[in-house]
Order: structure tokens, then C-alpha cells, then sequence
């Protein structure tokens, strides 16, 4: 029976979910109006109520007016609190939001932007997303909150509707609105763990390019994210006092080109995650690079961030199925 | 969904506790003093034990157990109103040991409210009511920074100046609903439940007294009640209000008989004068009431005894007002049956041989002349008696040692041994208690009979009058009893029950009179008085209820205005300029988000360049006002007209093409 209950609870909460607003994913900015704004009790509330309703009766039976009037300026307080919970909210605007992209199974960090007149404090505002949550307060207006959403599969992010709630100031109620902003979060696909090396390039456009192994070194430079342990110039790192990686100067083969046919031996999924591997490889390397799928035009060749950004948003978009069934 | 609770930092626990002690400290005033201070430390040294660490289970649950009995042991294991209330005060005092996540502080803060609750059953004064909101607005100060913890916006704590300016607002914005439930609400004329009186009282006028015990009564300047006559006002030597009547004496006590409440009143003969006043009466412990000597009828509520006590249905431990009539009595039971005759006589074999020896001699020579005994006795006492309030502790003979070697003492001594005199010497008497006189408070208009002005005096009856009024310390000390001189008004029922001049005397408790008036004595008659001022005339309790469901509507929508106020834009042109764009909205013409003012114009203009004679300058204006200008004045107000005024298709002629 309680199972049931529960059941049922749940089946009326979603219910109640559905009917809530927004019932579609809007553009931002988006100012929440009073229409938007929902208010209920929280279960300290309940039990507020409990004990005025208590306190007021015993009041009226005694006909004791100063016992009474304690119990009636105590729920006049309560109920402008939950005005106050409600005053939290309206005019708040969500003015954007943003993320980086990150590979599949990593966290996304979304940052939530917002924005309302200076005159009201809004302090400690809740924003939900799931089991994630943050806290947003805005200072002179302006505020930013940022939430941690786990990533599973490879594309556009399905950003479910953002609660943004508040207890404040009684903890007796709870103001929310939903925000379900429509902003396109990528997630990369994540790249195989380990793996052939990248694929030799072929063409004629060889150039001499800074590597971190070789036979001369170049020089020495800043250590950044990614180098190889063993490029770590110990020495002069403590002489400096800071991380620094040898560079050797090798002339490498040419521009590399991914080539989504020519992996034909594996699973569809792994091979997105081989051609992931391999494009971060590449950046790592500093190489230029193609990156051929099929029904696309080749991205590249070229390097940096954007040719990046460009090959593993190709590579996220792709179908899900299996092209090749 | 059963996320734990988060745990209290120090300075929410400081609040919470704080909150929660000040709301416990009437409570802890109202209760015995021990039983108070006791309670009190236990609850300081609760808190600083458990400050770090919470107490172990087994010790809460002991001290828990051991403050129960404790309470009950003093309150005698009486159940009542101020024992729940001790032991509610009690267990406030303990809570704190296992206070330690936001849920725990929330129901203390949630149990400490009921401490006020509690301390008004018990009392109304202006110290219980001021620490009693002091305690209430505390803990909500406590739950505002409660709701901070719970945000999780701890960075930036508002300053506690900010809480009870918050707090402030609450309650101010809440009071409109709540002046409107407390005057609207139907109150219940009845109670749903019975009263449970308190077990640990503080003396007063009651069915028992034992001559010497007043002293601390006597001593007591607080006001029992306040009296607004409404036509003739009887003279000071008049104003003998009427309590208890004690027929009883058994050497020690005198005591009322509780039988006699069942008989209907002895047949009265009143004069044609007659007085008609209001009774304000402060709360007490007892149902007891007293009426002018003596009532007419018993006022709706109350119950007439035989002997003329008046007796309220339900306990009056809050405020009550009464309209009563009395006129003074011609012939009060002309005729006396036998049996009310036997206990008027009535007097314990083996007590004051000396007075009982005393009384009969003066029957033997007086004959049948039952006046001549009274007066005899009364100049006796004229002569030879003092009025005193210091009388050592008399003995077994108390009527004897009083009339043959004290010679001193105050009314319940005066009125004991008259009337045990006159039983000796064949004379039905008895003894009446009630107060006398009455102070004359300018300011108000009212007369104001404090507990000090209680008063013991007896009632003869001679044939042919009846019960007739002696009162022997007045013929002994008139200026005591009839006093109400400025040195007794000096004395005042502040907080300190220092000395304070008559005039603010006078200011105070007329100030306390105010609020009486205006909140503690409020019932159902009064609210029917006060909806009849306005005109509104015999409600019933739905027409009360839809009255006060009106009015709560108004609040709440006095609050959504305000709500919908807060969202709107606030610089003016900016919202005259909305509302314009709202209007070509209307007919398909929006401003997409993304648009300027000159753009959207442009193309208006394009589409239907009828509709759009004046919004190209309009929009002109607005961008030099928003974008050059920006400053409100003559400007500002024009374009806001003009920006009212234009409407899509209206070909702007008028005043607008400058």
C-alpha cells in the first residue's frame, strides 16, 4: 500500500511537473513574471501552521485576546513571508547561460548568468538540475551560478528544465520558478583510453615542427597541460622555479589525415572515439590534421582550437545508430 | 529524498538559543519564583554544557524525568493550567542539549513560541506582553537566519540590524490580516473545552478567610478592576463592592457555605435609587466576581447566590467586562428561615470563651433591643481599637486575644470578631469580603479598585431590615478605608513598584485601560458592540465569517498589488514605452527582443505605413531621451504623455509633431 502511494504520489507529481510553467524550452534572456512563480509550504511550514492553528484555538477557547493576537501576528508574518519568497523571484532575469564542452562522462560546468533591478536583495537562491546544485546571489544586480551536470552520451545535451527556489526569509515556503532556456550545450565524444598511435601523415608538405621528443633540443618552454612527464626539464625547472618542458626540433611527417573509412575494422562508437583520441593527440603534437566522415566535407587540414572544436563537434553530432547496419 | 539535515553553525545556534531563552523568560516569571529560577538555570546550564557536544540520551532523558517530577512536586501533583505550563518551560529548558542540525532548531524555535503562548494563559500584563513580542520577533530573526544557513549563502550574513528590520516588515506588511481575523474572527461565546484553573494561586478575595493572611493582599496595589459608572456615581462611603459572603467559622477559618449557590436570591426590597456601571475586571484566579452592594440581576455569564455573591459561569482568567445595576437595599430578607437563621448563629463550641461571655452579657442587658447590642459593640470598638496591618500571629482564641489584649489589627480581624460578638449575644451575622472605595482616575474617567482596597466587613440581621451593613474598621480607621488620598495613589502597580508621582500614576494605568479597551478585553459581545458602531447590526456567524473573508481578501489583494507592483518596470518612460509597444502587439506588430526603437519603426512603416505616423519621431524622441538625455524633468514627463497618449493609427497632430 504505501508503495502504492508512493506510486501514485509520484505519478501526481509528474503530473503536476507537465503542468507546470514553461511547458517548452524558451530563448533566453527570460524574466520570471508572477504567473511563473510558484509558492508552496515546506514541511517546517506544515508544521508552523500546525502550531498557530493550535495556538489559536486554545486562544479562542480561553478568550485570551493577547494570546490570540500572538498567533495572528505570527501567521500575518508568515504569510508575507511567503510574498517575500515570491518577491525573491519575480523579475528575476536568466539572462544566459554557457558551458564548455567536455568530452562524454566528464562533468559540464554551466554557468548560469542572471540579472535583476538592484533595488531587492536576492540572496542564496537555489538553482536545481537534477541531483546538482548551486547556489546563486546576486550583487548589485548581477549574479552567476554555476552547476555541475553529469554527461553521458556524445551531442546536444538534453538540458532539463532549472529550478531556481528560495526558502528565504522564514524557511517556511518555497518560492520556485523553472528556467528550461533552449542553448545549445555540446558534449565530445569521449576518446578511447588507449590506442594505436596517430597515423602517419602522408603528403608533401613536411615541416620541420617542435616535438616533445627528438634528437635536438630547441629550447626550453612553459610546462603546459598535457606534456609528457618525462619532457620535464628538471633542472632548470628548479632553477626557475617553475615547470618547464625541453623541445626538440625534429621534422614530422606531414598534415595527418583521420579518415573515418579507412577504421573500418571497428565498432561504430569506438572508432568516434579513436578519431577523438587521435584529434587531441594531434593538438597535443601541434600537427595539422583532416578529419574525413562520411556525408560531411573534410574539416581541415589545420590545427588549433577551432579546427578542434570543429572536428569533435562533427564527430559528437554524428547519428547514433550505426551508419553501416 | 531524505537529505540530512545541515548542521547549525555557531552563530545560528546562538540565535536559535538566544531566541528560544527570551522566549522562555515570561513564561519563567509568570511561574513560583523557585520553581522559575530553577528552571531558568537549568536551561543556562543546558546550554553551556551542550555547546560543543550533545548530551548523552540516558542524561536528557534523566533530566528530562527529574524536572517533571520536580514541577509536579511543587505544584502539589495538581493537574493545571500553570503546571502544563511549567512543564512545557521544562522541557524548553532541555531542548537545547540535542539541538544541533537546522531540523532540531526549527522545532525549538517552533516549541519556544508556544512559551509566549503559555505565559498569557497565565498572565496579561504589560511586562509579560512586552518580553512575550520581544521573544516572537527574536525567533524569527532566529528562523530568518535559519533560512540563510539553509540557502547556503553564508558568505554574506546580514547584520542582525537587518534581520529585525526584516522581521519588522513582516509583521507590518501581515498586519492588516491580522487586526482583521482579530476583530472579525467569530469569537466563541462558550468554550470548547473546560479551563483547567491553576493550582499554585496567589491570594485573593475567595470562599475561605483566615483573619491575619491578607497582609500581603492589602499590600498589593495592583488594579482588580476598573469601574465606569454610567449615570449617578455613589458616594465613597457607598462604594462597598461585594464578594464572598462567609457564614462558616470553626475558630480558625471562615468559609461559604458552597450549598447556598444553589438557592435562588433572598427576596431584596430596593430603594428607588439605583446605579448602573461596567465592571473591567483584570484577570484572576478564581470565578469569583464582586457587584456594588448590592446587584439588582446577575448579568449574562454570571450566577447570583443566595446571599447575594455573584459568580462567573467560566473562569475568569482573562480580562472580562460586566454591565451590572445595583441599588441599595431597603429591606434585604425582611424574613430569615430558620435554618439560615441556625447558621447565622452558628459558632464553635469551645473557641473565645471571652467574647462568647462578652456577647451575652450585653444580650442580658439589652434585652430585645437588638440595635442597642450593635451599637454597643460598635462604640466599643471606636474607643478602644487601632487599625494596624502589624499583627503578630494570634492563637488558638484568636477572637479573644484580638478583643481583649491586641486591641489592633485590620478588617478581617475587625469583621471576625464583630460578627462572632454578635452570634454570641443571639444576633444573626455574618461576614462579607469584597473591596471598598476606589480611586478616581481623572484622566480616564473611571474609578480604579486595586487588590489592596480588599475588605472584610460584616452583615446583622435586625427584624424588620434584614441584613443590614456594619462595618467596624471603618468606624475605627475611615481614612483607611475610604482612603483613595493622594499618598495611596503614589504607590502604583508599575514593574518596580516604586514610588512614582499620581499623575503618572494616573497616565499609566490609563494607558493600560487603553489597551484593555482596545485588545484584551475584546470578546464576542464586544465584537457586536463594535460592528453595531458601524452600523452593522445583529450578525450571525456566517454573515461574520463572509464579513471576515471580505476583508482577508482585501488584505491578500492589497498584497498581490504589491507583488505585481515589485515586477513592473521602474524607470517611467521605459514603462510608458512598453505599454505603447504592447499596442502595436496587439496587432501583430511586435518589437522582437533583438530590434531597436528604430528599426522596429522602420519597419512599421514598411508594413502599415498608415498606422505609423508618429512613431518614427516617437521612437526619435525615446532614443535621444535613452541614449543622450537620460534625465527625468519636463522632458521626461512630455514623452511620457505623448508615449500615453499615441496610439497605433492615430495620425499624432496634436501636440506630438513639435
Amino acid at each position: 500500500m504505501p508503495l502504492g502511494a508512493r506510486r501514485t504520489g509520484r505519478r501526481v507529481a509528474a503530473r503536476l511537473q507537465a503542468w507546470a510553467r514553461p511547458r517548452h524550452p524558451e530563448t533566453l534572456p527570460v524574466q520570471f513574471d508572477r504567473r511563473r512563480v510558484y509558492v508552496l509550504p515546506t514541511r517546517f511550514g506544515l508544521f508552523f501552521a500546525v502550531l498557530l492553528l493550535a495556538m489559536w484555538l486554545g486562544a479562542l477557547n480561553y478568550n485570551n485576546n493577547p494570546a490570540l493576537m500572538l498567533g495572528l501576528l505570527l501567521a500575518g508574518a508568515a504569510n508575507t513571508s511567503l510574498l517575500t519568497a515570491h518577491l525573491q523571484l519575480t523579475g528575476l532575469q536568466v539572462s544566459a547561460i554557457d558551458a564548455e564542452p567536455v568530452p562524454a562522462g566528464a562533468t559540464l560546468e554551466l554557468r548560469i548568468h542572471a540579472r535583476a533591478d538592484p533595488g531587492r536583495a536576492r540572496r542564496g537562491l537555489r538553482v536545481d538540475a537534477g541531483d546538482s546544485s548551486a547556489v546563486l546571489s546576486l550583487a548589485d544586480g548581477n549574479g552567476q551560478a554555476t552547476l555541475t551536470l553529469p554527461t553521458q552520451r556524445r551531442g546536444w545535451l538534453d538540458l532539463e528544465r532549472l529550478r531556481i527556489s528560495t526558502t528565504r526569509p522564514l524557511g517556511l515556503a518555497r518560492a520556485w520558478a523553472y528556467v528550461w532556456p533552449d542553448a545549445p550545450l555540446l558534449v565530445y565524444p569521449a576518446p578511447e583510453a588507449h590506442g594505436p598511435p596517430l597515423p602517419e601523415g602522408s603528403g608533401a608538405n613536411a615541416l620541420a615542427r617542435l616535438r616533445p621528443t627528438g634528437d635536438d633540443v630547441h629550447h626550453l618552454r612553459r610546462y603546459r597541460r598535457g606534456d609528457a612527464r618525462r619532457a620535464i626539464a628538471w633542472k632548470p625547472s628548479a632553477r626557475r622555479d617553475t615547470l618547464l618542458v625541453r623541445e626538440y626540433e625534429q621534422p614530422v611527417g606531414a598534415d595527418v589525415v583521420l579518415d573515418w573509412r579507412q577504421l573500418s575494422g571497428i565498432d561504430y562508437e569506438a572508432r568516434i572515439r579513436r578519431l577523438a583520441r587521435w584529434i587531441d593527440e594531434a593538438e597535443r603534437e601541434g600537427r595539422r590534421y583532416r578529419l574525413e566522415l562520411p556525408g560531411h566535407p573534410p574539416l581541415g587540414p589545420g590545427s588549433g582550437p577551432q579546427q578542434r572544436h570543429a572536428c569533435l563537434r562533427a564527430l559528437a553530432l554524428l547519428p547514433a545508430i550505426d551508419a553501416h547496419a | 529524498m531524505a537529505v540530512p539535515s545541515p548542521r547549525l553553525d555557531p552563530q545560528s545556534r546562538l540565535w536559535t538559543l538566544a531566541a528560544a531563552g527570551v522566549c522562555l523568560l515570561p513564561l519563567l516569571l509568570q511561574l513560583p519564583a523557585t520553581l522559575g529560577i530553577g528552571i531558568g538555570v537549568t536551561a543556562l546550564l543546558v546550554a553551556a554544557v551542550s555547546w560543543r557536544r550533545a548530551l548523552h540520551a540516558v542524561v536528557r532523558v534523566l533530566l528530562a524525568m527529574i524536572l517533571a517530577v520536580v514541577v509536579l512536586w511543587a505544584s502539589h501533583f495538581a493537574i493545571g493550567r500553570d503546571t502544563g505550563c511549567a512543564l512545557l518551560a521544562a522541557m524548553l529548558a532541555i531542548k537545547p542539549a540535542e539541538t544541533f542540525s537546522l531540523r532540531d532548531a526549527r522545532s525549538l524555535l517552533g516549541f519556544a513560541l508556544f512559551a509566549p503562548f503559555a505565559t498569557f494563559l497565565l498572565d496579561q500584563g504589560p511586562l509579560s506582553l512586552v518580553l512575550s513580542l520581544a521573544g516572537a520577533a527574536l525567533a524569527l530573526a532566529a528562523l530568518l537566519r535559519l533560512a540563510e544557513l539553509e540557502s547556503g549563502d553564508s558568505q554574506q550574513p546580514q547584520s542582525a540590524w537587518q534581520r529585525f528590520n526584516l522581521v519588522w516588515k513582516l509583521i507590518a506588511i501581515g498586519l492588516p490580516l491580522a487586526m482583521a481575523a482579530f476583530w472579525l474572527f467569530p469569537r466563541l461565546a462558550t468554550p470548547l473545552w473546560g479551563v483547567p484553573e491553576r493550582t499554585m494561586a496567589r491570594p485573593g478575595l475567595s470562599d475561605r478567610m483566615t483573619p491575619g493572611e491578607w497582609v500581603d493582599l492589602l499590600n498589593d496595589d495592583s488594579t482588580a478592576m476598573r469601574v465606569q459608572f454610567l449615570g449617578r456615581t455613589p458616594d465613597k462611603s457607598q462604594m462597598y463592592w461585594r464578594g464572598p459572603v462567609l457564614w462558616n467559622f470553626d475558630g480558625r477559618d471562615w468559609t461559604q457555605p458552597s450549598w447556598l449557590r444553589a438557592y435562588p436570591p433572598a427576596p431584596v426590597r430596593s430603594a428607588t435609587l439605583a446605579w448602573d456601571y461596567t465592571l473591567e475586571v483584570e484577570p484572576g484566579d478564581s470565578r469569583q466576581l464582586v457587584a456594588l452592594d448590592l446587584p439588582t440581576a446577575a448579568p449574562d455569564g454570571t450566577d447570583l447566590t443566595q446571599d447575594y455573591g455573584l459568580f462567573a459561569r467560566r473562569s475568569l482568567d482573562a480580562l472580562t467586562r460586566w454591565r451590572m445595576r445595583s441599588s441599595p437595599p431597603v429591606a434585604f430578607e425582611p424574613t430569615l428561615p430558620p435554618m439560615l437563621r441556625r447558621m447565622a448563629l452558628q459558632l464553635p463550641a469551645g473557641y473565645n470563651p471571652r467574647a462568647l461571655a462578652l456577647g451575652r452579657a450585653w444580650r442580658r442587658e439589652a434585652g430585645t433591643d437588638d440595635a442597642a447590642v450593635v451599637q454597643r459593640a460598635m462604640s466599643m470598638i471606636r474607643r478602644d481599637f487601632a487599625y494596624t496591618l502589624a499583627v503578630p500571629p494570634l492563637g488558638r482564641d484568636a477572637v479573644d486575644e484580638f478583643l481583649f489584649t491586641q486591641k489592633a489589627g485590620f478588617c478581617e480581624h475587625f469583621s471576625s470578631a464583630f460578627v462572632v460578638l454578635m452570634r454570641a449575644a443571639g444576633i444573626p451575622a455574618r461576614v462579607v469580603t469584597g473591596y471598598v472605595g476606589g480611586y478616581w482616575n481623572k484622566l480616564g474617567g473611571y474609578w480604579q479598585v486595586r487588590r489592596s482596597d480588599a475588605h472584610a466587613w460584616a452583615e446583622v440581621w435586625l427584624p424588620g431590615r434584614g441584613w443590614v451593613r456594619m462595618d467596624p474598621t471603618a468606624a475605627v480607621a475611615p481614612d483607611r478605608i475610604y482612603d483613595t488620598l493622594a499618598d495611596r495613589a503614589s504607590a502604583s502597580d508599575s514593574l518596580f513598584g516604586a514610588a512614582v508621582p499620581a499623575p503618572v500614576f494616573d497616565v499609566t494605568d490609563w494607558l493600560r485601560h487603553g489597551w484593555n479597551d482596545f485588545a484584551l478585553g475584546f470578546d464576542a459581545n464586544r465584537q457586536r458592540e463594535l460592528l453595531g458602531r458601524l452600523g452593522v447590526n445583529d450578525l450571525d456567524t456566517g454573515r461574520l465569517v463572509t464579513l471576515f473573508l471580505l476583508v482577508a481578501l482585501l488584505a491578500i489583494l492589497w498584497m498581490a498589488w504589491l507583488t505585481a507592483r515589485a515586477e513592473r518596470e521602474r524607470d517611467p518612460v521605459l514603462r510608458a514605452w512598453h505599454r505603447m509597444g504592447q499596442r502595436y502587439a496587439r496587432l501583430g506588430l511586435a518589437r522582437a527582443p533583438h530590434e531597436t526603437a528604430d528599426a522596429w519603426a522602420e519597419r512599421v512603416r514598411l508594413a502599415r505605413p498608415s498606422l505609423a505616423e508618429g512613431l518614427r519621431q516617437l521612437s526619435l524622441r525615446f532614443n535621444n531621451w535613452r541614449y543622450a538625455g537620460h534625465r527625468p524633468g519636463r522632458e521626461a514627463t512630455a514623452l511620457i504623455a505623448a508615449l500615453r497618449r499615441h496610439r497605433p493609427g492615430t495620425h499624432a497632430l496634436h501636440g506630438d509633431s513639435r
